[in-house]
């Protein structure tokens, strides 16, 4: 089923993909040095695109790759977007290094917006209107340069075990599970019920996804509009206190840690944040154990987590192969393919209501249909937090203070001392 | 192979700061100019200008990889300078201030010496004591000789990672012995100390035979007939031990020390890859952060290069006075030896 | 006097040998096991029979043979080079008279001391205006020559070339540059190759380095090892099994040349 999917979304990538390029060949003026002619007889171009993590991008640059003799496409990928970004800011730094294309997450697009001259503009035409309004938004600069290309985002639902729901005398019904949890009290509540029957597993797999998720709905976690630094204001220290205040629930560990990723074989925990991506992750960590669905419904309303974009480093030599090159891999049927890939959920507006997408269900969170509930969980989105250029640092520092918290080496006061003394650092 | 047969000369090393003074050149004085042939003066330019040609393309590219990294490093420190944007306005010594200010520093300190001390203290104990057990008459020494040296061969990545595994919190090796006999488990990765003590013992399993076979070297240089004196006086093995071997050996005990200072300050590999957090700065609440992962931290993460440049050039001052600490205190030990 | 030593000394010894080959072993362990098997609560005891799907694994997830060769490219040009430079310093320092040899030569050795992890964003920076970056090559420059080697070379040159040799050859009417191809060089060998295998080892587990210079796609063995244990999900029969991969190169030198190895660092070789 999947298969057939693929194989039909490369087809109709690669149709979409030789008609972009031939209205390319007629609209474009010869600015580019890539072949106008089509014959290839010149030194193609190699555009290496840098990714972390995953992108789901093996099937569109294959699909690009077969069509394309002037431009080659070449997947670089590193693990994690931590490091990424260290690699990244390093070869700004020394002017030179970065790949044509390189992959930032949405977390830490402020901060590159605010370095937006070491970026291409990439506004063009073609891709007016691609994305939805928030998402190309968080790609704009102040001066209304575009310089990212939306690839996913991350409509969060539940992730959870119904194996274990129904050993701790909850229903498991994926829409009754959906009527349970629908604000953060019910789902704390919920936690206590399940704790109360369950005492060796976690209610949820690690205190930070749940700030994450809960900060996901506050408008100015952090930042003001005006980008002062404003971490003493009361959303967040309901979310700090909520928090901190429920870590019995949690699996007391960070997230991503090796113990962390061991919870997942050990019936560590039964309900987790789940933004799009976060199925990969779920289904690769969980690998042979059974009993993973996914609820459509997220406490407080909506909310995304991650997603990411495309940007070109003023330091390429290819600037507009470059663009060509994340003008493809972002458009509706590239992101499509990565979606059937990876369970990346598209930003394009034209990629929302494909049957590729309404149609996905997913075998294993027990045949659920995945990708309607992420449309609607993305739907239910209404708040989209203010993230200034220091957002990504600051988040860094907060989920550091509630991991102080989460393995008891501070207590809540101790730790949000600290947690204030590192913003200061910060600004 | 040409390089399998015995040394002559006695071996174990000399330490670094008597170097420089050892050893007498044969090179020889400069002969008087007056009368010299052509031949004569061009013998006197090669025997003057030659050693300069052998060290020079060393001292040129050292220059270039070595020196230079290093003015420049210590002219960054002085301004603010922030990774992308680059050199900022001068603040003298700013960064130095904002530094010692900071108490992840003095953390990041005292974990430093914490580890450096848990490493380099057992280290050295357990290296005397294999040592000693491999100038026995073993069969086969150079099998024994070979085993215990054979962590040396593993990467610190790939030290850290297994032993990061063994050492997990919820399901590491350890900790899962540990519940086996009705223990607790320990937090290694939250516990200050537990965790000084996790990568300590990577450091200590990749080093001790290493060190273990250059303390060998230097007890096999001890001459034997002290010892067979020693025994006709009546003095014990162990006595033997502490009153000869040691005060004998104290020149390569120096040595050992002072390189596992240099190499023990600098830790970075280890506790970076152990660290589970998403910063990667050495714990919730850095824990067991070291100073060269400061560096990195403000380099990196927080982007300001003349704040992890000052860090740096602290570093190298804390490493410049223990290696002269060590060097006097192993001196005035040995008097008492 | 050559009394063979008792149990005891062989019990402590092959306990001690045991604890060092074990972690070794726990790798082959986890490495050959299942991702279900290993983070289920009880450890396996032995070696699950998976180890060639794991390495399979690793080959796939990892451009494995790119960084095994660009390891052995960078360690055995490094070496090379350090070698060299090494030795035609060494023998200066050791056995030529010339003005400022003492300060020069404390200098080396007092370089011996300073953190690598200074230099690393000029270096970075001076790598990127030769347009180095991404070139393998990039990962050998900060050890091309190394203050130790020069040291080293300088202290086995001392002893192991006898000055009389030098004058002799010096009042025949050698030329230095003869005095060191005839006499230095052969009398350097051991130590050369004992300095050779000590650079390519060093340079082979550098990691600091090569992960700032080098791109995830052209890595080096430590880099590949690193990019396997930073994925979204940790399976750690891959990660375990990719440890003891990255390891085996060095074991196979280990076991052809551990003689030398020992004989290396019981000369005073110094760790890095």
């Amino acid at each position: 089923m999947q298969h057939r999917n693929s194989r039909a979304l490369a087809l109709s990538a690669a149709l979409a993909l030789s008609l972009g390029t031939l209205a390319a060949c007629g609209s474009d003026d010869g600015g580019s040095s890539s072949g106008d002619g089509g014959s290839g007889t010149t030194e193609p171009v190699t555009i290496s695109v840098a990714t972390f993590n995953e992108f789901g991008l093996e099937g569109p640059i294959e699909a690009w790759n077969a069509e394309h003799d002037d431009i080659k496409i070449e997947q670089k990928k590193v693990g994690t977007w931590d490091e990424a970004k260290e690699n990244l800011y390093t070869k700004l730094a020394a002017g030179s290094g970065l790949s044509d294309v390189e992959a930032i997450e949405g977390d830490g697009m402020p901060a590159i917006l605010a370095e937006s001259d070491a970026f291409v503009d990439l506004a063009s035409d073609d891709v007016e209107g691609r994305w939805l309004d928030w998402k190309q938004a968080a790609g704009t600069d102040a001066d209304g340069r575009l310089i990212g290309y939306g690839t996913d985002i991350g409509p969060e639902g539940i992730c959870y075990r119904a194996d274990l729901f129904e050993k701790a005398g909850l229903p498991s019904d994926r829409d009754e599970v959906a009527g349970l949890l629908g604000t953060w009290d019910d789902y704390f509540a919920t936690g206590q019920q399940f704790a109360a029957k369950m005492p060796k597993t976690a209610w949820y797999d690690s205190s930070g996804g749940v700030a994450q998720a809960m900060l996901n709905q506050v408008a100015n976690p952090f930042e003001g509009d005006d980008n002062t630094i404003n971490v003493e204001n009361p959303e967040l220290e309901n979310v700090w206190a909520t928090v901190t205040g429920n870590v019995d629930l949690s699996t007391r560990l960070p997230q991503w840690s090796d113990d962390w990723t061991a919870a997942f074989q050990n019936n560590g925990f039964a309900t987790m944040a789940c933004p799009g991506w976060m199925l990969g992750v779920v289904e690769g960590n969980a690998s042979g154990v059974k009993g993973w669905d996914f609820a459509n419904v997220f406490p407080g309303g909506g909310g995304n987590w991650g997603g990411s974009f495309l940007v070109v480093p003023a330091q390429t030599e290819h600037p507009e192969e470059a663009q060509q090159v994340a003008a493809y891999l972002t458009s509706p049927e590239s992101q499509l393919m990565a979606y059937a890939d990876k369970g990346t959920f598209p930003s394009q507006v034209d990629a929302l209501d494909d049957d590729a997408l309404t149609q996905d269900v997913r075998p294993f969170f027990n045949d659920a249909p995945v990708g309607e509930i992420l449309a609607e969980r993305a739907a239910a989105i209404t708040v989209q937090p203010y993230k200034g250029p220091k957002y990504s640092d600051i988040l860094q520092a907060f989920q550091a203070a509630i991991l102080r918290v989460d393995d008891g080496s501070n207590t809540p006061e101790q730790s949000w001392k600290t947690f204030l003394s590192d913003v200061d650092q910060l600004s | 192979m040409p390089f399998t047969r015995p040394r002559t000369r006695p071996p174990g090393p000399r330490p670094g700061g008597a170097a420089a003074t050892g050893g007498s050149p044969a090179g020889t004085r400069a002969p008087a100019r007056t009368g010299l042939t052509w031949r004569q003066r061009l013998s006197w330019l090669d025997v003057r200008l030659s050693p300069y040609l052998y060290i020079s393309p060393f001292f040129l590219v050292f220059l270039l990889i070595g020196i230079f990294p290093l003015a420049y490093t210590a002219y960054v420190s002085f301004f603010d300078w922030s990774l992308i944007g680059g050199q900022g306005e001068y603040v003298g010594l700013q960064n130095y201030r904002d530094v010692l200010g900071n108490p992840y520093f003095w953390k990041s300190v005292v974990n430093t010496l914490s580890i450096f001390v848990l490493s380099s203290g057992p280290q050295i104990v357990i290296a005397l004591v294999v040592a000693a057990l491999l100038t026995t008459y073993l069969r086969v020494p150079t099998f024994w000789r070979m085993s215990v040296l054979l962590p040396f061969v593993v990467a610190p990545a790939a030290t850290a990672i297994i032993f990061g595994n063994v050492f997990g919190d919820r399901y590491g090796l350890i900790n899962q012995g540990l519940d086996l006999i009705g223990l607790g488990p320990i937090q290694w990765h939250v516990d200050r100390l537990a965790s000084h003590l996790a990568i300590a013992s990577m450091v200590n399993w990749r080093w001790t035979g290493y060190n273990a076979l250059i303390l060998l070297a230097a007890m096999q240089a001890v001459p034997r007939d002290l010892y067979e004196a020693a025994e006709i006086d009546g003095a014990g093995k162990v006595r033997q031990f502490w009153s000869l071997t040691l005060p004998m050996i104290r020149p390569t005990l120096l040595f050992v020390i002072v390189t596992s200072t240099i190499g023990g300050l600098q830790i970075f590999a280890e506790p970076r890859l152990f660290d589970n957090t998403p910063a990667h700065n050495g714990g919730s609440d850095r824990q067991f952060s070291t100073v060269t992962m400061l560096v990195y931290d403000y380099g990196w993460r927080l982007r300001e290069l003349g704040l992890a440049s000052a860090t740096s050039w602290l570093l190298f001052l804390m490493i410049v006075a223990f290696a002269i600490l060590n060097f006097v205190l192993v001196r005035r030990a040995g008097r008492h030896l | 006097m050559t009394r063979r030593p008792g149990f005891l000394v062989y019990g402590l010894l092959a306990a001690y040998a045991l604890g060092s080959a074990f972690p070794l072993y726990w790798s082959i362990l986890i490495g050959s096991s299942t991702a279900e098997v290993v983070t289920r609560q009880l450890p396996p005891l032995l070696p699950g029979g998976h180890f060639f799907d794991n390495a399979a694994r690793v080959i796939d997830t990892v451009p494995f043979w790119k960084a095994l060769g660009n390891s052995l490219m960078v360690s055995t040009a490094t070496a090379c080079s350090v070698v060299f430079f090494s030795t035609l310093a060494g023998f200066a320092f050791a056995k030529l008279r010339f003005r400022g040899r003492e300060a020069l030569l404390v200098f080396v050795v007092a370089t011996m001391a300073v953190p690598t992890q200074l230099g690393v964003v000029p270096l970075f920076i001076q790598m990127a205006r030769f347009g180095w970056t991404g070139s393998v090559w990039a990962a050998a420059v900060p050890w091309v020559v190394t203050a130790f080697g020069v040291f080293f070379m300088r202290q086995y040159l001392l002893d192991a070339v006898p000055d009389e040799l030098v004058e002799a050859a010096r009042v025949d009417g050698c030329s230095q540059i003869r005095v060191f191809w005839h006499v230095a060089l052969p009398a350097a060998k051991p130590a050369a190759a004992i300095l050779w295998l000590f650079t390519f080892m060093q340079v082979w587990t550098d990691f600091f380095w090569p992960l700032i210079v080098l791109p995830a796609d052209n890595p080096t063995i430590q880099i590949a090892l690193n990019q396997l244990q930073s994925g979204y999900f940790k399976d750690f029969s891959l990660i375990l099994a990719g440890a003891f991969m990255a390891t085996v190169p060095l074991l196979i030198l280990f076991v052809l040349t551990g003689r030398q190895l020992v004989a290396g660092v019981m000369q005073g070789a110094v760790k890095g």
